[in-house]
């Protein structure tokens, strides 16, 4: 199954290869399998310890990636830092390298600021240890778990049995939000654009500058910008809305958030445009009423949010089985 | 008398625009000969043979920064010598950013006691600001009355324009030099690189061009309607090259310098996240890079700076956007300047050595080193093959706050020839 897997670190989707996405969204399929049995673990990883050191509070995917590494029959060791304590002396080298000598196999990293996991992924390979890192979002940059498990959401709906990359080929999918600031967008817009699809970009121009149009090279599929939410609405099959955060107000970044939710918020109505069994997914937590209408994210006829949630701890089971069994 | 004979040494001197193998003799720290084989000289003269070694003029950095007083952890003055003399520089000029600043008689009398002591010239910037705070000037004309003290800096933007005007008015007739960084803090913002597609790629907050070139354009409207001659440091844009170019032209009494590490890294370095490329400002675009090489080389930019600035292990190991802006840089810039743009053959010897050497002291207002007959010679023996590696044990500075940590560089400084002369004609 991990044949085409050798890949030591997953930190960033930009180099990820068609074979790659593949591996993963066949191995998620089959752990999907496993959690649906009436016991839900299978021994793979027994023995081997998966660290979380979440510099950065979340609750969400930290619980996600440590019922994944327990599915597993990993140890999981949990590290959840204010950030003060960091200031007391101990850089975040440091608080690696005692979590490696505590014998940690992976370590799962989320961080406030780009470049923290490969900074701790770069120190790991120059002491020569195996350890893998994975990066669980790192500041505006990347979360590549997340756009995996958005595509493995997406595919299963097209094709449960088999989800593949090319599913998605010529698909139009929206992403409307807050772009600039979105470590998932630029996870999504790496493996989207991989997998052929026609990617549209919606916000603002504050929150959506022009300089995202070189973004990709040469990838298969398209990437369009768009600072009216229309035009990427338009036939589309999917729609992915962004979290918005309220401090960009007082960057001078939007006037206010009603006029937000007036001209990109995802509603009922504006779905009339897009294709008539269009879906609708969000990452999570959800400002209801502000990207996204409170009733709409409720329906299981547009809202594939649930669905996403149960699907991350499929697709970080494979992340962390194929790190795992990496000859690389 | 102590006499040494460089044989077949390859001189490079800006100020004569040459660059040929010779025999030089050295007697009493007195240049005596330049001559393509000398036979007479002293019996007890040192004979050294030179071949395949670089001799010129002793490099001149612009602006530093120390970190004694009040930083010593970082940088003392014992170890900030010692880097700039294995580095090549003969004179160093320092920024008033330390803590206490230097802004005040009683802060500088008490540093001049370390000037004396040193190997290399030093000389300093006093503040412009109190406190270099960018609010209240100092008392600009006793300080300038001390000869220690090169000109006027705070090695910060100072972004109260009406406040520049009146500094630049009050120092008009006191003729010292005055070094001014464009930068407006609104624009630059949250910005920890150039903002641009790597930018957006790595997901680190821009700092647009425009925070540089906006603050320029009201820097050089104040120097226009003033008068007052001013360096702008650390020019980092490509538009900024162009409007130094067009200022210039029209007869506005400026100087520019950019920094050593600005001409040889661009964004794309960024993908390493590596905490040591975080500068201020930061590293420019390949545009940018593009222009500020081509920039040096006419002329447009008249020096090339060093800005050293230590910071410990423990400031700078945290994430790319937390750390504090700047690196070393003394005992790596001429050896990596070398390898890049003469040994690429992309600049001439002459080209390079005069932005490091003599262009700096024209910015300053001092008589550049010469390699010629009856000169003082403060010059530098210079071996581009040799290879070493950058270590915390091999480097001069106390702090190792370099992107090269750990990797090997070609080209070091193997002697250095101090004058003790006035250099201020």
């Amino acid at each position: 199954m991990a044949s085409t897997w050798n890949r030591h670190h997953v930190l960033s989707l930009a180099d990820f290869t068609p074979e790659e996405y593949d591996t993963v969204l066949q191995t998620a399929a089959s752990f999907r399998e496993v959690l649906s049995r009436r016991t839900k673990k299978v021994p793979t990883l027994q023995g081997q310890v998966v660290a979380n050191l979440f510099f950065e509070p979340s609750t969400r995917t930290r619980s996600s990636f440590e019922l994944a590494a327990k599915r597993l029959s990993a140890d999981t060791l949990n590290f959840a830092a204010s950030t003060s304590s960091l200031t007391k002396g101990e850089t975040i080298l440091d608080t690696a390298k005692t979590y490696l000598a505590m014998g940690t196999d992976m370590m799962v990293i989320r961080h406030r600021e780009a470049g923290v996991p490969q900074a701790i992924a770069d120190e790991m390979d120059r002491l020569g240890v195996r350890v893998g890192v994975l990066n669980a979002g790192d500041g505006q940059h990347e979360h590549p778990s997340q756009a995996l498990l958005d595509l493995f959401t997406t595919c299963t709906l097209i094709d449960s049995d088999r989800p593949r990359l090319e599913l998605l080929k010529d698909k139009k999918i929206a992403i409307v939000g807050d772009i600039l600031h979105s470590r998932v967008a630029r996870s999504n817009i790496w493996s989207l654009t991989a997998s052929g699809a026609e990617v549209h970009l919606a916000a603002p121009p504050t929150l959506l500058p022009q300089l995202f149009a070189d973004f990709t090279t040469n990838a298969p599929g398209k990437l369009f910008l768009h600072w009216q939410v229309e035009p990427a609405l338009e036939n589309a099959d999917f729609v992915m809305t962004l979290r918005l955060q309220k401090e960009r107000m007082t960057q001078h970044l939007l006037p206010s958030l009603r006029e937000y939710h007036q001209r990109f918020g995802i509603t009922r109505d504006r779905l009339r445009i897009c294709q008539p069994d269009v879906k609708v997914l969000h990452p999570g937590p959800v400002n209801r009423g502000v990207e996204i209408s409170s009733d709409l994210m409720d329906d299981p006829q547009f809202s594939l949010i649930q669905a996403q949630v149960t699907s991350g701890v499929a697709v970080r089971m494979a992340l962390l089985y194929l790190m795992g069994s990496s000859k690389a | 008398m102590k006499s040494e004979l460089l044989q077949q040494v390859r001189v490079i001197d800006p100020v004569s625009n040459t660059d040929k193998v010779v025999d030089v003799l050295v007697a009493d720290g007195v240049i005596q000969a330049l001559q393509e084989n000398i036979s007479d000289y002293p019996t007890d003269t040192q004979v050294r043979s030179c071949r395949g070694l670089v001799l010129g003029p002793g490099l001149v950095d612009l602006y530093s920064h120390s970190g004694e007083p009040g930083f010593e952890e970082r940088e003392t003055w014992r170890s900030l010598v010692a880097s700039a003399t294995a580095g090549g520089f003969t004179r160093l000029h320092i920024l008033p950013d330390t803590m206490p600043a230097i802004d005040n008689l009683s802060v500088l009398t008490r540093l001049q006691q370390i000037e004396k002591a040193a190997a290399v010239k030093i000389n300093f910037w006093a503040a412009l600001t109190l406190g270099v705070k960018g609010q209240q000037m100092t008392e600009l004309a006793e300080l300038a009355s001390e000869s220690h003290v090169v000109g006027f800096a705070d090695g910060r933007a100072i972004e109260n324009l009406a406040l520049l005007r009146r500094l630049l008015e009050y120092i008009k007739p006191i003729n010292k030099s005055v070094a001014l960084w464009a930068c407006d803090s609104h624009l630059a913002g949250n910005g920890v690189m150039r903002e641009g597609t790597q930018s957006v790629r790595f997901g680190l907050p821009g700092n647009p061009a425009i925070a540089e070139t906006a603050a320029l354009v009201a820097i050089l409207e104040v120097v226009a309607a003033i008068g007052t001659p001013v360096h702008i440091m650390r020019v980092s844009t490509a538009r900024s090259v162009e409007l130094i170019q067009a200022a210039k032209a029209r007869g506005l009494p400026i100087t520019a310098s950019t920094t050593w590490m600005h001409l040889l890294r661009d964004t794309q370095a960024i993908k390493s996240y590596n905490p040591h490329l975080r500068l201020e400002p930061p590293l420019g675009n390949t545009v940018d890079v593009q222009a500020l090489r081509q920039g040096v080389r006419s002329g447009t930019i008249d020096a090339i700076a060093i800005d050293h600035t230590p910071y410990t292990y423990e400031e700078k190991t945290v994430a790319f956007a937390e750390a504090p802006p700047g690196a070393i840089g003394l005992e790596l810039a001429l050896p990596l300047l070398w390898q890049n743009l003469v040994e690429t053959s992309e600049w001439s010897a002459v080209e390079l050595w005069r932005s490091l050497s003599t262009y700096p002291t024209h910015c300053l207002q001092q008589r550049p080193s010469t390699i010629s007959p009856n000169t003082a010679a403060e010059m530098i023996l210079f071996d581009p093959q040799q290879k070493w590696a950058v270590e915390p044990q091999t480097l001069k500075s106390l702090s190792t706050n370099t992107p090269w940590l750990g990797q090997t560089l070609t080209g070091r400084v193997v002697q250095t020839w101090l004058s003790q002369e006035d250099f201020y004609s």
